[in-house]
């Protein structure tokens, strides 16, 4: 999987970034991306692409349960969030939908990698290439479950297999 | 070895246990609300499901209705086609619903304690983080998702990763227990712990320092354990705990005999191991403010404003989330917490709205008036805890002092009703999160107890509401 990445450097970045609360009323899941992360960078709906990735520190996805986070940025077309560390509940809302990768890094991702560095993440060897500074990086693997819950497309779709 | 009450109540919920990966748990009651259960009704309806357990199930609208007069129609279009999707949703899957004119409307939090919904050694879910408060009654209550709400309407059952223990041990006496409050515990234990400090556990709450609280102030600590990054907060039920929910409108009939199993299994036992440990010692502890735009960037109301250079022991990130922070509330080092002018006051949210709350508030403000630049509003945190007020009289106090009296409602806690913050207005706020934008736009937001956000209201500014007692 082949991306951009867009890097917000700083830890703790909330659902109410992500997704402000006033569009939580918002149903079409186009006009809510065109919302997405506006609380923290309102040129973000104009820079994403299709494929993009977006990386950053510790806790990321802190506070309120909304679904409409990973959804918001799944459809803005993100494929992936790496991250330090996430909060809880919007790595399973993100594994749940399967709507975008919720990658763990360690610090030399982290570190090493720069806004708009192609990337390339393999899941099945756990590793991360950054095809602009040709460097190799760790990622934390996916628990079996949830690598299995993202194949089949969502826990619905997982548990009816 | 012995258990922690986390895992007797785990224990006791299992349907299908797994080593290797999330268990199944069962469900005992599932709260819904406007904003993040309609995609679940309409997942339901295209795979031509049924509610498992519609008795299970209750609902009421609070994120994103009006708190001024409930006779007048909702404007926002969009709010109102997301609450009339609640009535219908309601109406057809067979789900009892507190609505928009009930007298048990209110938040959830609150209300499912005020109803004698929320019982010890019971699960709870519900799609809002703020779950977690129902922990104050020894129950494993924690916010899921949209998709995991169609699942619990599903299946009355959730695949969930088990969390760690964590035992938090709150220990000695506040010095006034009216000017320093369970708000300024609870954000002393996340400035110190870190809004990740609970990463993958469930808290539970123990010692003098916790056992001394009321119910409505243990609500208040397990309701912000969500901003320590914690899966949820639990306390051990007690006495305290059997006489809040005995005689309540759904307490179960045969109460007595529950109390009594209650008594005998939900606690943790001695032997018993928890992963993590912290101690708070609240002697000398002093009402908190928050300064920055997350809930972990708090100080003592006796401190200045820090330094970003106070955090670049920690990494990079610190001190440059500190920078960002300042810059967002337009503070800079330096200035005393008390120097702090204010436009706004918000007395409510499922944190502090309970009646509790609002007769410490109201003791501050008697006899006194809000400063003339600044608005200040109280909203019930239900209806019923309105009904309550009133009658004691507490409305009349606040009102002759110049706040504005509202219907009950999540309203500015996070700004998605007509209640938010003008862009730059500074706010005392008695909600949970002060991060950027969450009550408006622009607005910024200093978390503080209700005794302090009164007397912030009534000088115009922070002080150290000790001294006013």
């Amino acid at each position: 999987m082949k991306g951009n990445v867009i890097k917000y450097e700083r830890d703790n970045i909330d659902t109410d970034v992500i997704i402000p609360g006033q569009y939580l009323k918002i149903h079409d899941y186009v006009e809510l991306a065109s919302h997405a992360m506006e609380g923290l960078d309102p040129n973000f709906h104009s820079k994403v692409k299709e494929g993009d990735f977006i990386l950053s520190g510790r806790n990321f996805g802190c506070g309120s349960s909304r679904e409409h986070a990973p959804i918001a940025l799944a459809h803005s077309g993100i494929k992936a969030v790496l991250a330090l560390s996430f909060a809880r509940i919007f790595y399973r809302n993100a594994v749940d939908g399967a709507f975008l990768l919720p990658i763990e890094i360690e610090m030399d991702a982290y570190t090493n990698i720069s806004e708009g560095d192609e990337i390339d993440i393999d899941v099945s060897n756990n590793t991360i290439k950054n095809l602009s500074k040709n460097q190799t990086y760790k990622m934390k693997p996916f628990s079996k479950i949830i690598g299995e819950i993202i194949k089949s497309g969502g826990l619905f779709k997982y548990k009816l297999n | 070895m012995g258990k922690t009450l986390f895992e007797k109540i785990w224990d006791t919920h299992l349907v299908v246990e797994k080593n290797d990966g999330p268990s199944l748990i069962y469900i005992d009651r599932h709260l819904i609300h406007e904003v993040t259960s309609p995609q679940a009704f309409d997942g339901l309806r295209i795979n031509n499901r049924r509610v498992r357990r519609p008795d299970l199930t209750i609902a009421t609208m609070d994120h994103n209705v009006p708190t001024n007069d409930r006779s007048l129609p909702i404007l926002d279009q969009t709010s109102a086609i997301q609450i009339q999707a609640l009535e219908k949703n309601c109406s057809d899957f067979g789900i009892q619903l507190f609505d928009i004119s009930s007298p048990n409307q209110g938040i959830v939090h609150v209300i499912g304690p005020q109803l004698g919904i929320t019982l010890p050694g019971t699960t709870i879910v519900c799609g809002d983080s703020h779950t977690s408060t129902h922990g104050a009654f020894g129950t494993l209550a924690f916010g899921i998702g949209t998709s995991e709400v169609e699942h619990v309407l599903a299946s009355q059952t959730l695949w969930l990763d088990k969390p760690k223990p964590f035992e938090i041990k709150v220990e000695g006496k506040r010095k006034d227990t009216h000017a320093v409050t369970a708000k300024d515990i609870i954000l002393s234990i996340i400035k110190k712990i870190g809004t990740a400090g609970g990463m993958g556990t469930v808290i539970e709450y123990r010692g003098d320092g916790i056992s001394d609280l009321s119910m409505e102030q243990r609500m208040t600590i397990c309701n912000m354990s969500i901003e320590a990054g914690a899966r949820a907060g639990l306390i051990a039920p007690d006495e305290k705990t059997f006489d809040y929910l005995r005689g309540r409108k759904y307490t179960p009939k045969n109460y007595e005999t529950l109390v009594d199993y209650w008594k005998e299994n939900l606690k943790t036992d001695k032997d018993a191991k928890f992963e993590k440990n912290f101690i708070l010692h609240i002697d000398n502890i002093a009402p908190q403010v928050s300064w920055g735009t997350n809930p972990g960037m708090t100080c003592d109301v006796t401190e200045s404003i820090p330094s970003p250079e106070d955090f670049s022991k920690g990494d990079h990130n610190q001190k440059k989330g500190a920078e960002k922070a300042l810059e967002y509330m337009d503070l800079k080092p330096g200035i005393p917490i008390t120097e702090i002018k204010i436009d706004r006051v918000f007395i409510g949210s499922c944190t502090n709205a309970r009646l509790e709350d609002l007769i410490e508030a109201s003791r501050i403000i008697k006899g006194r008036k809000v400063s003339p630049h600044v608005r200040a509003m109280v909203v019930p945190g239900s209806q019923m805890v309105k009904k309550q007020a009133e009658e004691l009289g507490i409305d009349k106090i606040f009102t002759n002092a110049n706040f504005e009296w509202r219907e009950s409602g999540c309203s500015m806690c996070l700004g998605m009703n007509p209640d938010i913050l003008s862009p730059g207005e500074r706010c005392a706020s008695t909600s949970n999160r002060n991060f950027e934008g969450r009550q408006g736009t622009g607005g910024r937001t200093h978390l503080v107890s209700p005794v302090m956000a009164a007397a912030a209201a009534i000088e115009g500014h922070f002080v150290d509401v000790r001294k006013w007692m």
